[in-house]
């Protein structure tokens, strides 16, 4: 049995805030690698220890192996627990990390490296009889790439063979657009991902997301920890997700739950992971991908089940048995989770950046709030646009529903556009509140959705508000004379 | 005291008059309606129209208000007049602005290039997503501002078309 007696965190936001709590309820140490501009966030403050780490650009920093696996060896930290994004699911670090016998919490290199590549996650499943998307696999060249691609029925998937997060997708409905979206694709992924290849696969309308949390450790034991569902997504990424997923028939729900464990006992699988899974419209089931990591939605899971996924993180990566067999998890309950984005839903969902001038985020005891931000802060382009998470919890969907309305009407963030009225609308939508959900959502609803129309009464009020609240009118100081007015303000 | 508020895309000219107590609003060429504003502290403020009355919570930085009312929020900007009159001068469709701060990854055209409306003209990316802008309208590009690594600001011309000649 290996000890674990301080963790080192290469990662920011909410959830090196999440993390950090854990391992504080466990008596662990805890120490946070952090950029300059994160210097003050609250995640930098909760840590008992911090190292600063530098780069050409705040997310360079983070992305910076050796800088992290030195700050590992200054503060004496036997292991790291990646988070999500970053370096959450990039095989050489896990690997270096285990070379420098520190503990990865995590699973095993080879197996993050062939689930992370979605082509090869694929073949896994081909060869052992998994269910996958009708489809065809092509990293060819592009001009062979797009030849072979005709073979699949529109509309069709463009994805990035390393991608995830929704990076490097693209959705094809007319031939004329492909050429265009394989260029993107390539592109994004490239960037991304540091790996050009791509895939295509054919899209599944009105389908829906689900996916399974499992955990297993290293004495053959695996749990799942029943579904989430996350079909309401915008940009290919899920702004809400639930669990348990509604109306899902007990039986496919079963088969569903034990497909993942199979996957995951098949991949010979350490650690928390998910299994992500299409549900077609008839019923049919698809592998889509794992993720060999915590993942963003996974509080929905321990608000139904109770269970601290961290903790169980840290006890399979010390090398002890899971402390709970399948038949002694229990589901209690309905949870939601909302994401706060800076994002502007009128405008595409467009990332928005700004300071946050007012910050109040909701709370109560069946609201959970995962916040990485505070008041004053600046919202940079230099992240995710992902500000916080509100996690409800109800005993039935409809209390859940009835808490996350609540959660989003005392959520109010001023200075920096975010989609919280634009989730509140989701929220109490007719298909969203019936549980008629798939991925298609928000396209479908695109004219519900959208923000109610402005009378001009209610357009005078907020002019009226502004003009008597702006130093341009009120201030003594800006009345020019009249003949200097055409000269405008003198600004330093 | 008169200026002119963005909201939503349009611009209104409003204009405030009277002493504190006892204003008057005056938006376009609509008739002045009395108007007042008590603040609530944190933010929350009740906002006085014509007779009615309304909770707003509200922040200011600089000349631009952020407002939830109404179940959304807005963004207000009170338009300083020296920029007001530049903004004038400079037709919006001659230029490809940034819808966001980001990076350029890609340029497809070069000054002198013809192109024609919704060509792609430049690729960006903001927090990791790539966008393309393309030509406003048919013309000869003039000026590309920036180079494939260069980082700009929301509104920044990234390129400029050569101004319309009469045929």
């Amino acid at each position: 049995m290996k000890d674990i007696k301080k963790v080192l965190i290469p990662n920011r936001g909410e959830i090196a805030c999440r993390i950090l709590r854990s391992l504080e309820r466990m008596d662990i140490t805890s120490v946070i690698v952090y950029h300059a501009v994160d210097a003050d966030t609250p995640a930098v403050l909760m840590a008992d220890e911090k190292v600063e780490i530098q780069g050409v650009t705040p997310v360079s920093a983070y992305l910076d192996v050796e800088q992290i696996i030195n700050a590992c060896k200054k503060t004496g930290a036997d292991a790291v627990h990646p988070g999500f994004g970053f370096l959450a699911e990039n095989a050489d670090f896990a690997r270096r990390i285990e070379q420098e016998g520190i503990i990865f919490i995590g699973p095993r290199p080879e197996v993050i490296e062939m689930m992370g590549n979605k082509v090869a996650a694929r073949t896994f499943c081909i060869e052992n009889n998994f269910p996958l998307a009708p489809s065809v696999t092509l990293t060819a060249q592009d001009a062979d790439f797009i030849k072979s691609v005709k073979q699949i029925d529109l509309p069709l998937l463009i994805k990035a063979a390393a991608g995830g997060g929704g990076k490097g997708m693209q959705i094809v409905n007319e031939w004329k657009d492909l050429e265009t979206a394989v260029q993107l694709a390539r592109e994004e992924a490239r960037r991304s991902f540091g790996n050009s290849e791509v895939y295509a696969e054919q899209y599944v309308e009105k389908s829906r997301h689900i996916e399974v949390q499992v955990v297993a450790d290293h004495h053959g034991n695996i749990i799942h920890l029943g579904e989430r569902e996350c079909s309401i997504q915008r940009r290919f990424q899920k702004i809400i997700e639930e669990s348990p997923a509604p109306s899902l028939a007990p039986e496919l729900r079963k088969a569903i739950c034990d497909t993942a464990v199979e996957i995951t006992r098949k991949a010979e699988y350490r650690n928390a992971g998910t299994v992500e899974f299409i549900l077609a419209p008839e019923g049919k089931f698809y592998f889509l991908e794992m993720n060999t990591r915590l993942q963003v939605e996974h509080p929905v899971t321990e608000m139904v089940t109770g269970v601290d996924l961290v903790e169980l993180q840290i006890c399979v990566a010390r090398g002890e048995s899971l402390p709970l067999i399948q038949e002694q998890v229990q589901a209690n309950g309905h949870a939601i989770e909302m994401r706060l984005y800076a994002e502007d839903p009128e405008n595409d969902f467009l990332p928005a950046t700004g300071q946050l001038l007012v910050y109040q985020m909701p709370s109560g005891k069946k609201v959970r709030v995962e916040n990485g931000y505070a008041k004053g802060m600046m919202v940079s382009s230099a992240f995710d646009p992902m500000l916080a998470k509100l996690i409800v919890h109800g005993e039935d969907r409809n209390a859940a529903l009835e808490q996350g309305a609540k959660a989003l009407k005392d959520t109010l963030i001023l200075g920096v556009t975010t989609n919280t009225d634009y989730l509140a609308r989701i929220l109490s939508h007719p298909s969203f509140l019936a549980g008629k959900v798939d991925t298609d959502f928000i396209p479908q609803y695109a004219e519900d959705l959208k923000s109610p129309t402005l009378n001009k009464e209610e357009r005078n009020m907020l002019l009226a508000a502004t003009a008597l609240s702006s130093r341009e009118f009120v201030d003594p100081a800006f009345k020019v004379p009249e003949p200097h007015c055409f000269l405008g303000n003198w600004r330093n | 005291m008169k200026r002119r508020i963005d909201l939503l895309d349009k611009s209104y000219m409003v204009t405030i008059t009277g002493e504190h107590g006892a204003q008057q609003i005056q938006v376009d060429d609509d008739k002045p309606s009395p108007v007042a504003l008590i603040d609530k502290k944190d933010g929350r403020h009740k906002i006085h129209l014509s007779g009615k009355q309304e909770d707003i919570q509200m922040a200011v930085k600089g000349e631009t208000a952020y407002i939830h009312a109404f179940g959304r929020t807005f963004t207000l900007g009170v338009v300083d007049p020296v920029e007001q009159a530049s903004q004038e001068s400079d037709s919006g469709s001659n230029s490809a602005l940034a819808p966001m701060p980001g990076m350029v990854v890609d340029v497809h055209i070069a000054k002198g290039d013809k192109v024609t409306k919704g060509q792609s003209m430049i690729v960006i990316e903001s927090m990791k997503i790539l966008t393309i802008i393309t030509a406003p309208r048919d013309g000869e590009v003039s000026i590309v501002n920036f180079v494939p690594g260069k980082t700009f600001d929301k509104n920044d011309v990234l390129v400029t078309l050569i101004e319309k000649e009469d045929a």
